[in-house]
């Protein structure tokens, strides 16, 4: 019982380092990429090649995988999100970043293949350990940390505080003479960087596979919404609630409803109150 | 008739012609039953491009409603034994209602959160058909059963799809034309001017994705039949990207762009042998290519490399009004 | 304009007594008036408009004028039905229109044009003003899709008639035009066949003069004319004063959410508090 409800956190935790994700970049660009879960996926899978092909200790392997995550993070940004804002057609940006995040599944799983593979431990570590098994606390660990770092963030950085002058109002923003295309890029690549964090952090947990890109968009994007876009906190509620609800659901009917009851009743809530529970209700979500 | 009307109108001819004669000249039975596929994409897709083409709703789900009727074709048809005529109806009655389900989140959710809502759906509906395996063989899946003579070969069966497909083409072009089409344009483009007008938004989308549920029942059912034998592997979310990527690289608001993209994509990484591996690589690529170069898709490419090969020149004269027409049309009753 | 003796002549509609959903569309001789009665409404604390009342008849120009933040949107927004007053009425006749939904608007009559117009960039011109008869379609998704001989004589009479109109504005010559093709002026005359199309009983038009030049200005100015001839109501909000005093019936004057001054235009350009608050000395 114990087991299902760390695991469920576990999970959750990931799927709330996402909606962090979603929120860093939805702040400065009003985009909701569909590249976020890629970045996770990435980090999983760039921290087992490193660590298991290259054979690299896992802090600079951890190093390797959050470069990744930065680049590709200045990928979309540059690619897929700068030249689209400034067509006039609302939904462009969702075509593109998909197109990307399906080319990048894509080619990861030609080039690292379409098995998961394990990842391999950080810390020594028996594999009985049980609820105390790193794969659950890790996650965990890294979503509060990067909640608390971004908290930091925004508080204390002259970054961050553009980042939130930004997400307030854009225009003000430029007339100032902030160049809102390099923060939109310092935000993206932030984003790339937490999100590969996130990714390497629950390697253990999802396996490095190069099909978590999809899924994880969609979990971390259902516990943005019913935490609240534009709401850290709401953010790890939302993803605590995600994983609890799918783990109790595997654990009562069987992993096979699984999916279906953690959406199902998540997308009700959408429905009940589309600005999700902590969201601000002037935060037009896109 | 004018130039562009009379040359589409060989161009139409022509297609037609080269679809009826296909099973004389097409290679082998392997290039019968791609051009089949395809046309049986077509059905799915020819109904979806009203939805996401003309109405604007970003559905990423659409494999989901393939799915449901592909298997629903199957247990009736197959399992109970029913006539496939009467089963292929049934699929498509279902898939109305199943797609009026998958619209109903669209009046309340914006665009990115519907997209999600519509993916979250293929999602379900692939885990609850793995999760009832009674009904739906689980993991291996059924077999699909087959038209009865004439349409049990190969080029019957490509005839009963063209015959659908070309039927389809027609009711949707029927509505794309006339003013339920320009309704569903304005809810695309500008929803405000919609309403002002007085467009009933809610209608008119539960309306397209009603159309579009339907046109998926009959495509699942001669998918099922066309490819003897369907699993849930068949039926995964890049294939809704697929359909999605079709209308988008065919360019919104027309017919034939999305029904070359369909021929396109589906055709292109079986031509290509290498290509075939690379095939959801390669989508993506040219779904970038094309969402950052030309938008509006290679519908408007193509209009546009026709411009540059023939400049029809704007002259912009002065809005010089006609107040005796003006005032004759404001005073007629008629 | 050819007779056709095929189709059976429209019979003019009596508003009152065509009930809800169907299209009740009409003849501007009806004396309806379009009123607007001691109509508040608050966002939060602030009072945008504050007990306004204001009618407009059928065949008059009523020009509606006021500084920045005075309520003209708030209250144009209202007619248009994007959210009810706080408190009073807006009727039609009979019907209160107050909580109805913006799509009713279009059904008993009332057409409006944007300040910034909100066409169809991949339409037409001509699809573009066709699509404001919406309410005169009547043709079914399901009987459309079937080709059904009725609904290609409906879109024929339909897209006649809005290419009249057109013509009648003076856009004759582009009809076939992708809309985002045509200038600011075109657009403008465009927004006003299609509220047109509609046959309405009343237009709003909503700084209809912005941007344009003077002749243009001059070529709204009988456009106008030829609407109210056909016993139109037209609401005109403008900023641009000169044209309203010059083919307005009455013109109203808000400030701060109130009317100050209600009247001909020369009973308002001469009023010591319109001259204050807007018009300067």
């Amino acid at each position: 019982m114990t087991t299902v409800l760390v695991t469920g956190l576990a999970i959750g935790m990931l799927y709330a380092a996402i909606a962090l994700v979603y929120n860093v970049m939805f702040s400065t660009s009003k985009v909701l990429s569909m590249t976020t879960g890629h970045i996770a996926m990435l980090g999983g899978v760039f921290g087992a090649y490193f660590m298991q092909v290259l054979q690299i200790h896992w802090v600079l392997a951890l190093a390797g995988s959050v470069v990744v995550g930065a680049a590709f993070g200045a990928l979309t940004e540059v690619l897929a999100v700068r030249r689209v804002l400034q067509r006039s057609d609302e939904h462009l940006w969702l075509l593109s970043t998909l197109a990307l995040a399906t080319t990048v599944q894509q080619g990861v799983g030609l080039w690292w293949g379409t098995e998961p593979k394990p990842f391999p431990r950080l810390i020594p570590q028996d594999f009985s350990a049980g609820i105390a098994d790193q794969k659950y606390w890790l996650p965990i660990g890294a979503a509060i940390l990067i909640a608390l770092g971004l908290d930091q963030f925004y508080r204390r950085t002259m970054y961050g505080k553009l980042f939130i002058a930004m997400s307030e109002d854009a225009f003000a923003a430029r007339a100032r003479g902030v160049s809102t295309d390099r923060v939109r890029l310092l935000s993206f690549v932030v984003s790339g960087v937490l999100g590969s964090f996130a990714g390497f952090a629950a390697g253990q947990l999802t396996f490095a596979f190069f099909a978590l890109g999809h899924v994880l968009t969609l979990s971390g994007f259902i516990a943005l919404a019913v935490g609240g876009l534009g709401s850290n906190v709401g953010a790890l509620i939302g993803g605590a609630a995600l994983g609890l609800l799918s783990a109790f659901a595997s654990y009562y009917f069987g992993g096979e409803y699984q999916q279906t009851i953690a959406v199902g009743v998540l997308m009700l809530v959408l429905l009940l109150k589309p600005e999700g529970l902590l969201g601000a209700k002037n935060v037009r979500p896109v | 008739m004018t130039g562009a009307a009379h040359s589409k109108k060989i161009g139409l001819v022509l297609g037609a012609l080269l679809v009826v004669t296909l099973p004389f000249w097409a290679g082998d039975q392997y290039q019968l039953h791609l051009a089949a596929l395809i046309a049986v994409y077509w059905i799915l897709v020819a109904g979806l491009n009203l939805v996401v083409g003309f109405t604007g709703q970003l559905s990423v789900g659409h494999v989901g409603l393939l799915s449901i009727s592909a298997y629903t074709f199957a247990i009736l048809g197959g399992t109970l034994g029913w006539n496939p005529y009467l089963a292929m109806v049934a699929a498509g009655g279902l898939g109305g209602l199943c797609g009026l389900l998958l619209g109903l989140p669209s009046l309340r959710l914006p665009g990115f959160y519907f997209a999600m809502a519509t993916m979250a759906f293929a999602m379900i509906v692939n885990e609850l058909v793995l999760a009832n395996p009674q009904l739906t063989g689980g993991g291996i899946g059924l077999p699909g059963p087959a038209f009865p003579a004439p349409f049990d070969t190969p080029a019957g069966l490509y005839y009963l799809v063209a015959a659908l497909a070309a039927g389809v083409t027609w009711l949707t072009w029927n509505i794309a034309r006339r003013m339920w089409g320009r309704a569903f344009i304005s809810i695309r483009d500008n929803p405000v001017a919609a309403q002002a007008v007085g467009v009933p938004v809610l209608r008119a989308k539960l309306s397209a994705f009603v159309f579009s549920g339907v046109t998926a029942g009959f495509a699942g059912s001669a998918f099922a039949s066309l490819q003897s034998y369907i699993t849930p592997d068949t039926f995964v979310f890049e294939l809704s990207l697929f359909f999605f990527v079709c209308i988008i690289i065919g360019g919104r608001g027309s017919l034939i762009g999305p029904f070359l993209g369909v021929v396109v994509l589906t055709a292109l990484p079986e031509m290509a042998a290498p290509l075939a591996k690379l095939g959801n690589l390669f989508y993506g690529v040219l779904l970038l290519v094309v969402v950052l170069v030309v938008p509006e898709g290679i519908g408007r490419m193509l209009e546009l490399i026709g411009e540059r090969i023939r400049p029809r020149v704007a002259r912009h004269e002065a809005v010089k009004p006609d107040l005796a027409r003006l005032t004759r049309v404001l005073a007629e009753q008629a | 304009m050819n007779a056709r003796s095929d189709i059976p002549a429209f019979e003019p509609v009596n508003l009152a007594q065509v009930p809800m959903p169907r299209p009740a569309l009409g003849d501007g001789r009806l004396a309806l008036q379009l009123r607007v009665e001691q109509v508040t409404r608050l966002f939060g604390g602030l009072r945008a408009l504050d007990g306004v009342s204001l009618d407009l008849r059928p065949g008059e120009v009523h020009g509606l004028i006021g500084p920045n933040g005075s309520g003209k949107t708030t209250l144009l927004n209202l007619l248009s039905g994007y959210y009810p007053p706080s408190s009073g009425a807006i009727r039609l006749g009979d019907e209160d229109l107050s909580a109805q939904p913006v799509q009713r608007r279009a059904q008993v009559g009332l057409a409006r044009t944007f300040q910034k117009p909100r066409l169809l960039p991949m339409l037409t011109v001509l699809e573009n003003a066709v699509l404001g008869a919406w309410p005169h379609a009547h043709a079914g998704f399901l009987a459309t899709s079937l080709a059904l001989p009725s609904v290609a004589r409906e879109d024929k009479i339909l897209l006649d008639r809005a290419a009249e109109l057109l013509h009648g504005v003076g856009l004759g010559h582009v009809l076939h035009r992708r809309a985002n093709l045509l200038d600011h002026a075109e657009q403008r005359f465009l927004e006003i066949a299609r509220g047109l199309a509609l046959r309405p009983r009343f237009i709003l038009l909503d700084e209809p003069a912005g941007g344009l030049t003077e002749i243009e200005i001059g070529h709204l100015s009988d456009v106008v004319q030829a609407i109210r001839g056909a016993g139109i109501g037209v609401l005109l909000v403008e900023h641009h004063t000169d044209f309203v005093f010059r083919i307005c019936d009455r013109v109203t004057t808000l400030n701060l959410g109130k009317m100050i001054k209600s009247g001909t235009p020369d009973e308002v350009r001469c009023d010591p508090e319109v001259i204050r608050v807007y018009l300067g000395a």
